[in-house]
């Protein structure tokens, strides 16, 4: 992605404005900051699914493993939320080293499968051990102590802390798809024979790849504990795991813009239809189709190539 | 220990396997030849016993007749998803049929939530299948006898079109390679069309066949569908063999568990899964770089 | 060009976002539900959505304002909830929400409640939790909870019924939460308790379930589950025939499950229930009529607690001369009322339970069945001293606003 440096500021300044004036124009608030934590999450599954070309169906396990790491922590240790977070992202990613070695082993849909198991394998363990999880019922009264004098309480202040998350993801994201080790993820993605074939070890960077997708969802999921005071088991679960695929898809694998735009639309249209339509499911499934279809490359990727060339 | 009850639990057991093998027949023959891993596959089954509560309920048509007439129905409606969307991603990688049957998933289930409206309706055991009959060693539901000889038949019969008519090898040849048979002038495409239809009827008769077992609800799809998923990758993607022993493992297997350790009954074919998965990723009988 | 383009995307996307109109007026008072609305249980939903209408249009104003209704579907999913409680209680601005079944879902809610402090009445969810050590001053709980149903049924049921009970339990927290107070019921009226299996949800097949229990040979088969696992162990049950040598118990049974499989199925079998259309209650025959004439079917009890627990909430601003979440409460805790739903009820100070006597109905035979609709016989009743145990008996620490 050769940066245009003039239109590239006018896009950050443009940009930058946009999110800080984001939540006033969201119906409420915390409908801005599940949108960003939506984002987070994407930039994340894109490496693992535009950029590395894996498709994981059970992305929702470090989603919810970040959650409940941060919400147990937060309830059980007295510690400030940033420090919460950091041990729902630290257990995600210790899960993730096992899981993703373990599911790299299989290629091709087997991958697409597996991780699809183990995710469900980890709902059901977490469903099971209701005393530490609260089962179904979820993890309740998660706390926002405040952040020295920083009240968290409020919902527009929580809102800029999960922006600065956001852009400090977002450069995380840049950083690391033009660092050599994306290109070589993008070369693993286009012909993974040939790239071994050149002597890279191939497999050691599949597994960085999903660690690293694994680093971003349990970072989301540890803002989503935060954010909703409490954890719903469901965080964990299949939804959630085909949610992250739709928006990464619809908003354009391999562009890290794109599913940005596409937790936006989908987290909103989700929250906007299903208060005033009864059949949104349909009208999402049908998007979906269509997106698979035609836009291959996800409706804003689409449209970015046809109006904007840069 | 009390063998009696645990052979009449086994064999009750048979039932369960009766439906995990029909749906990952259906699920493991699309796969192994069309390489598209169907998520819509459950909805599919779902349409199958909508099928039957229309065609029973609503237009009181006999039962046996309906075994008949939905899976082609269903069966039919497979084949132009196939003819409209599916076919059209061949040449792409695989991932884009899954996506794509992902969201026909959603599509389809929200259509019925919307035609026949979101509660799902009741459907009763017909009349001549109803009652049980003594086997000796205990009495058993004729209905669910009936499932079980059906299962069999099928299966069997199967096995029998894919390894001894020319149409199976066809399929066969299709499978391990496509484009030579396209060059040997066999419409390959057409085949396709064929098999994906086959597949979905067999998904349809699990739906008709379970709807008076449990009641009919636009989402009994989604939550058979993972399990389905399991079998077919226990059993080794692809492997008809492995989708009936499979099957029948798991089906067993989730009954013992409900007699001996309840709490875990259906996370057993998880674990059973995961052991698979570590020690024989493709499954009892994959085959080698088989759509990798 | 490109510029052009790219700007007006931005503002597109800007205005696309943008919702102008101001979520309420201000002189008028809002209600808030929110249920399930779509999905297999939306029958539940759909009722209380219903009853909150209803009783708003009887009531007509309250201290000469209008009164607003709003209503959201949570899909019986405990995160939606909580954004949906997020967003009526601060974009809508709603002065209260009611209903909210799933336990999850309304626990979320509750917590939204106290967060936002502006009341919830739970009338649906089953958890005692809510009056229990998730309590809060902000929450009022309507209607029935977890151990009442299972008390009921197992105090009544233990005298008259038998004393061998098997009981198949929906596995999750509603399920555990129902089998821990029916047994402890059950062992206060010396019952026995023969067996026990913790069964996945939406199961299909209850047959290797109904096995153990005509194995175990109980007087009573009791089933803690609702909705389509209520109606697939029924029939299993029935298949088996075990429900010829014994009795069947539900926790939850409604009548969209004995019209779906059809009253044979259910026939003679017993549930416990906080209100049945045809009970001799000021108004409540009215209520039926009104609904069945707008609706087509009579309501169910939990649509019956959401029309009283709204009447009762516009009352209660009567009485507290405004929407102010303190003076509502408090004007609320300690009140004994009669109307439709509980004749009389009363809403207890310690931990904010509404409690009224509890009902034991039998399903009917279909040749029982003169009315439509008319499903259930009352055959006993509980005093809400029992049915409900001592104030405060779940360990809710109720602190001040």
């Amino acid at each position: 992605m050769k940066i245009n440096s003039k239109y590239s500021l006018w896009g950050i300044i443009l940009g930058f404005l946009f999110f800080l004036l984001f939540p006033f124009m969201t119906p409420y608030k915390a409908l801005a900051s599940q949108i960003l934590i939506f984002a987070i999450f994407a930039i994340g599954y894109d490496i693992l699914f535009g950029y590395t070309g894996l498709l994981s169906f059970g992305h929702a396990a470090f989603f919810g493993l970040g959650a409940y790491g941060t919400g147990l922590s937060l309830i059980h240790l007295s510690i400030p939320v940033p420090l919460g977070i950091l041990i729902g992202v630290i257990i995600s990613i210790l899960i993730a080293f096992p899981m993703g070695y373990l599911s790299i082993r299989s290629r091709g849909i087997y991958f697409v499968m597996v991780t699809l198991a183990f995710a469900q394998l980890i709902y059901f363990i977490a469903f099971k051990w209701r005393a530490l999880t609260g089962g179904d019922d979820g993890l309740q009264g998660v706390p926002r102590p405040a952040l020295g004098p920083i009240n968290l309480d409020s919902e527009l202040v929580l809102y800029y802390f999960i922006l600065f998350f956001f852009i400090v993801s977002v450069m995380l994201g840049i950083r690391i798809i033009n660092s050599p080790f994306g290109k070589t993820l993008q070369c693993l993605r286009e012909n993974e024979d040939r790239a071994k074939s050149i002597g890279y070890n191939t497999n050691r960077f599949k597994l960085i790849s999903f660690v690293i997708s694994a680093f971003f969802a349990g970072l989301a999921g540890g803002l989503y504990a935060v954010l909703q005071n409490f954890v719903p088991l469901l965080t964990l679960g299949l939804d959630i795991s085909g949610d992250i695929v739709v928006i990464t898809l619809i908003g354009g694998m391999g562009t890290l813009y794109g599913p940005i735009m596409g937790a936006m639309a989908i987290v909103f249209l989700k929250n906007l239809l299903s208060s005033y339509i009864n059949i949104w499911p349909l009208i999402l499934g049908l998007l979906f189709v269509v997106s698979v279809m035609t836009f291959r490359k996800g409706v804003f990727k689409e449209l970015k190539e046809k109006f904007l060339k840069f | 220990m009390d063998f009696h009850f645990i052979f009449i639990q086994l064999f009750n057991g048979l039932i369960l396997g009766s439906i995990y093998i029909l749906l990952s027949l259906g699920l493991t023959v699309i796969f192994g030849t069309l390489g598209v891993v169907n998520f819509a596959h459950g909805a599919i089954y779902m349409l199958g016993a909508y099928a039957a509560y229309s065609i029973v309920t609503l237009l009181n048509i006999n039962f046996f007749l309906a075994i008949l007439i939905c899976p082609i129905i269903v069966g039919i409606i497979g084949m132009l998803l196939e003819r409209s969307l599916i076919s059209k991603l061949y040449k792409f990688p695989h991932f884009y049929n899954l996506l794509l049957t992902f969201g026909m998933m959603f599509f389809i289930q929200d259509a019925i939530k919307i035609i026949y409206g979101p509660e799902g309706e009741s459907f009763n055991i017909p009349q001549m299948l109803g009652g049980a009959v003594n086997l000796g060693f205990m009495i058993y539901p004729k209905y669910r006898l009936f499932v079980i000889l059906i299962t069999a038949f099928l299966a069997l019969g199967v096995w029998l079109f894919i390894e001894k008519t020319k149409l199976g090898a066809i399929i066969r040849a299709g499978t391990d390679d496509s484009e030579m048979v396209d060059a040997l002038g066999i419409n390959i495409s057409r085949t396709f069309t064929l098999v994906f239809g086959i597949g979905a009827a067999l998904s349809g008769l699990a739906g008709v066949l379970s709807a008076p077992i449990q009641d009919v609800q636009p989402l009994m799809g989604m939550d058979i569908l993972v399990e389905t998923f399991v079998v077919v990758i226990v059993g080794g993607m692809g492997s008809i063999g492995g989708s009936v022993l499979a099957g029948l493992i798991i089906g067993e297997l989730i009954t013992l568990g409900v007699i001996f350790w309840p709490p875990i009954a259906t996370s057993l074919m998880y674990i059973l899964m995961v052991i698979i998965l570590i020690a024989r990723p493709r499954g009892f009988f994959g085959r080698a770089q088989f759509f990798e | 060009m490109i510029k052009r383009s790219l700007i007006l995307t931005i503002v597109l996307i800007g205005v696309l976002f943008w919702v102008v109109c101001p979520a309420k007026a201000a002189d008028t008072v809002k209600v808030g539900v929110i249920s399930v609305l779509s999905g297999p249980l939306a029958v539940i939903g759909n009722g209380e959505k219903w009853s909150a209408e209803m009783a708003i249009n009887d009531f007509g104003t309250v201290l000469g304002k209008k009164i607003e209704f709003v209503a959201r579907d949570h899909a019986y999913n405990p995160g939606i909830a909580n954004e949906k409680a997020k967003e009526l209680y601060e974009k809508e601005k709603v002065d209260v929400i009611i209903a909210c079944p799933n336990s999850a879902a309304a626990l979320a809610v509750a917590q939204q409640a106290l967060i936002h402090k502006k009341p919830f009445i739970s009338t649906s969810a089953g958890t005692t939790d809510l009056i229990g050590k998730r309590c809060n001053r902000y929450v009022i709980k309507w209607n029935y909870n977890d151990y009442m149903l299972a008390t009921t049924v197992g105090l009544w049921g233990a005298e008259h019924l038998g004393k061998r009970w098997y009981t198949i339990t929906s596995d999750y927290a509603w399920g555990h939460d129902l089998l821990k107070h029916f047994t402890a019921a059950l062992k206060k009226k010396g019952g026995i308790h023969v067996g026990n299996d913790m069964v996945a949800l939406k199961t299909a097949d209850y047959s290797p379930y109904i096995l153990k229990a005509i194995k175990a040979k109980p007087d009573v088969l009791v089933l803690l589950n609702v909705g389509k696992d209520t109606t697939n162990s029924t029939k299993a049950a029935v298949e088996f025939g075990l429900k010829k040598t014994c009795k069947i118990v539900h926790a939850l049974l409604f009548g969209p499950n004995i019209k779906g499989a059809g009253p044979e199925v259910f026939a003679d079998d017993y549930c416990a229930m906080s209100w049945y259309w045809k009970v001799d209650n000021p108004g409540a025959r009215e209520y039926a009529d009104k609904y069945l004439k707008l609706h087509g079917d009579r309501p169910h009890f939990m649509a019956a607690a959401v029309y009283s627990a709204t009447w009762q909430y516009l009352e209660a601003v009567k009485r507290a001369g405004t929407t102010d979440p303190e003076a509502v409460i408090k004007a609320l805790e300690g009140h004994t009322f009669r109307d439709m739903f509980a004749n009389p009820g009363y809403i207890r100070p310690e931990d904010h339970m509404q409690v009224a006597k509890a009902f034991l109905l039998r399903a009917k035979q279909p040749e029982e069945i003169k009315e439509d609709y008319d499903y259930f016989e009352i055959v006993g009743t509980v005093p809400a001293e029992e049915a409900y145990g001592k104030p405060g008996q779940f360990g809710c620490k109720m602190k001040g606003f």
